[in-house]
């Protein structure tokens, strides 16, 4: 059989199995003592009976009649047991059948007067027959000393089944009972023994959206070196990121001085063109760092960062008198704070460098993820070139001005952190380039 | 125009130094934060480059120490990290301008006299002055329309005045900003250089005025 994938489900397998395998053994158990106390019981009345018949059989062997017809024997004996007696001399009885069938019973056992003492042994050895009549009956069995013959008496067997079948029904009614305790307690035990690890999955789900920065460390003690661990795994892939990056961008940056003094010693020589190739090459292969490690356990407030880059943006553009405003609300989006920059610098750039005089940048919160708007009021993107821009097969490194790369950055960083780059015409004619970018998780309520 | 140029690298540094003598500049190269930190408090500049990778002292810092020192000379930064958040961070430290490497020395020119007009108080690219004009964008006089040839210093000069147009010019002000930090003055050469120019523009545009130093006047004052 195969376990259960979840430890919820082993657990509660074991322990039904276990209570499955206990009860009926606590049942069998309790209802052989139970039948042991009943038969004993029987079995001491039926001992006294057959002291009174042993006594009908005088010392020679022969049946003492006169005995046997005395009303108190017949009362003592009762009307629901029947017996026999046979001796070599004759038989007499009610209801038994020939003794000689019955197994020999050995040597009495038991005291010869009253009732068994304590736990000792009946007097007479017992036996279980079935009568002609189908009958089934309990009794004992005494061989006489000295070849006298044999006594036996004995009652149906429902006189022992009765009353066991009457404690049968309270006691598997308890046996019910405790299963269905064990049961709650063990579901329970299941819901308290488990809950840390639901609550670490929540902690270790958090700290993948971003939403937290590590684990708590403050766990059972079963759980302590998981977290420590987990913390550890978080600090080196962060580790290993910030590396990567890093050392593309070194190599990347490292170039570009010796790029710029090529670029300045050939100034408008043919061979300029291969510097331009060469920035061009590296400028796409920073990119596709950036972009093969993205970071999306970041967490980074949209409202400064906007603010910012309006800021510098409108610096840049400030000759031409643009004016550049931003309306948004405090939200904390899952981007690395250098790649919001990017995405949202490049659509700010972008629609500033075609605007005529206003880009206005909005943002709105719609369920998981933050619409981030930025209208220009320039001459926009024609209908079909605008699904060219936000078309996932363009290649990123296809320079030229105008709209293309920069769209091309912001398209493809959105992409990387699970958001949307779409462009629309504003109302005087401009470009509305909207682009969505997930919300960490926790931060803020819906309502804007 | 004077230029504080800080950049460490012994090949890009001396480059870009030859390009903007080449355009007329008056170029002061320091490779060092420390030392280009001292020049740009102590020394009058009309606009600095500044590279951010530098060995002593990061040039956000100087930037920073610059504008804390109350220094509101124009900057431009130079840097081979073109992402969104260096500029923001270049900005906030103080930055008016931004040129990611490599770039056309053009570019660079363009950027700087915008500038250094700019931070003259001048919105329109085309300064007049009478019948000299001078064209911002590529740093072209013109008198009557047609193009006039002047060697740097003349240029730088020229330049000063058309910038400050109107207004008075302290001799030494003006020295300073014609001038490289390390060039051997002779305290005659200015009266040499204006004397010059007056030949090239005509005498009454250059105004004298004695004991403080020189305006550029359509004679409406």
């Amino acid at each position: 059989m195969r376990l259960p994938r979840s430890i919820h489900g082993r657990m509660l397998a074991l322990s039904v199995a276990t209570t499955l395998v206990a009860l009926p053994v606590a049942g069998f158990a309790i209802g052989g003592v139970l039948d042991h106390f009943v038969t004993r019981n029987i079995d001491a009345r039926l001992g006294d009976r057959l002291r009174l018949l042993r006594a009908v059989v005088r010392p020679d062997g022969t049946i003492d009649r006169e005995l046997l017809d005395r009303s108190e024997l017949a009362t003592a004996i009762g009307t629901d047991a029947v017996w026999r007696i046979d001796t070599p001399g004759g038989t007499v009885g009610a209801g038994m059948p020939p003794l000689a069938t019955l197994r020999a019973p050995g040597p009495p056992v038991g005291p010869e007067r009253g009732p068994p003492a304590g736990r000792g042994p009946g007097f007479g050895a017992p036996f279980d027959l079935t009568l002609p009549d189908a009958t089934r009956v309990h009794g004992l069995v005494l061989d006489l000393p000295e070849g006298r013959g044999r006594v036996a008496v004995a009652v149906p067997r429902r006189e022992i089944e009765q009353p066991l079948r009457g404690a049968m029904l309270p006691l598997l009614l308890t046996l019910a009972i405790v299963a269905l305790v064990l049961a709650v307690a063990t579901l329970v035990q299941l819901r308290l023994g488990l809950r840390p690890l639901r609550v670490l999955r929540d902690r270790v789900a958090a700290v993948r959206e971003g939403a937290a920065t590590d684990v708590p460390e403050d766990q059972p003690d079963e759980l302590r070196p998981l977290a420590v661990e987990l913390n550890a795994l978080v600090r080196d892939n962060a580790a290993a990121l910030a590396t990567a990056r890093g050392s593309a961008a070194n190599l990347a940056h490292a170039l570009k001085t010796p790029v710029a003094t090529l670029a300045i010693e050939l100034g408008d020589d043919p061979r300029a063109v291969q510097v331009a190739r060469i920035d061009a090459t590296i400028r796409h292969h920073l990119a596709r760092a950036r972009g093969g490690s993205v970071d999306r356990r970041a967490a980074t407030s949209l409202q400064p960062a906007v603010e910012g880059l309006v800021a510098v943006v409108a610096a840049l553009h400030r000759d031409r008198g643009l004016n550049v405003r931003a309306d948004v609300p405090d939200l904390s989006v899952a981007v690395d704070a250098a790649d919001l920059d990017e995405l949202v610098g490049n659509l700010i750039d972008n629609a500033a460098r075609h605007a005529r005089s206003a880009v206005n940048v909005t943002a709105v919160r719609k369920g998981g993820f933050a619409v981030l708007r930025v209208i220009d009021d320039g001459p926009g993107i024609a209908a079909a070139d605008r699904a060219r821009a936000t078309d996932p097969g363009v290649r990123l490194d296809e320079r030229g001005d105008g709209h293309g790369f920069g769209l091309a950055i912001v398209r493809d960083l959105a992409a990387l952190y699970g958001g949307r780059l779409e462009l629309g015409e504003a109302d005087g004619g401009g470009l509305v380039a909207t682009v969505t970018l997930p919300v960490t998780a926790g931060s803020g309520t819906a309502g804007y | 125009m004077r230029i504080l140029l800080v950049e460490d690298d012994p090949d890009l540094g001396p480059a870009i130094a030859r390009a903007l003598r080449a355009e007329h500049c008056a170029v002061d190269l320091v490779p060092s934060g420390i030392d280009a930190q001292h020049l740009g408090d102590t020394e009058r500049y009309d606009v600095a480059v500044l590279d951010l990778g530098l060995p002593d002292r990061e040039g956000t810092a100087v930037l920073k120490g610059w504008r804390e020192g109350g220094r509101d000379l124009p900057v431009l930064i130079l840097t081979a990290r073109d992402g969104w958040s260096d500029k923001v961070a270049g900005f906030k430290a103080g930055a008016d301008d931004f040129l990611t490497k490599p770039f056309r020395v053009e570019e660079l020119m363009m950027r700087l006299r915008a500038l250094v007009r700019r931070a003259a108080g001048h919105g329109a690219t085309r300064l007049t002055c009478g019948p000299l004009a001078y064209e911002t964008q590529t740093g072209v006089f013109e008198l009557d329309g047609l193009p006039i040839k002047l060697t740097a210093l003349e240029y730088r000069v020229l330049a000063a005045l058309m910038l400050a147009k109107e207004a008075v010019i302290e001799r030494l002000d003006l020295m300073e900003r014609v001038y490289e930090g390390d060039a051997d003055v002779d305290s005659n050469s200015l009266e040499v250089i204006i004397g010059r120019l007056r030949k090239k523009i005509g005498a009454s545009l250059i105004e004298t005025v004695r004991g403080r130093g020189y305006r550029l006047t359509a004679g409406s004052v």
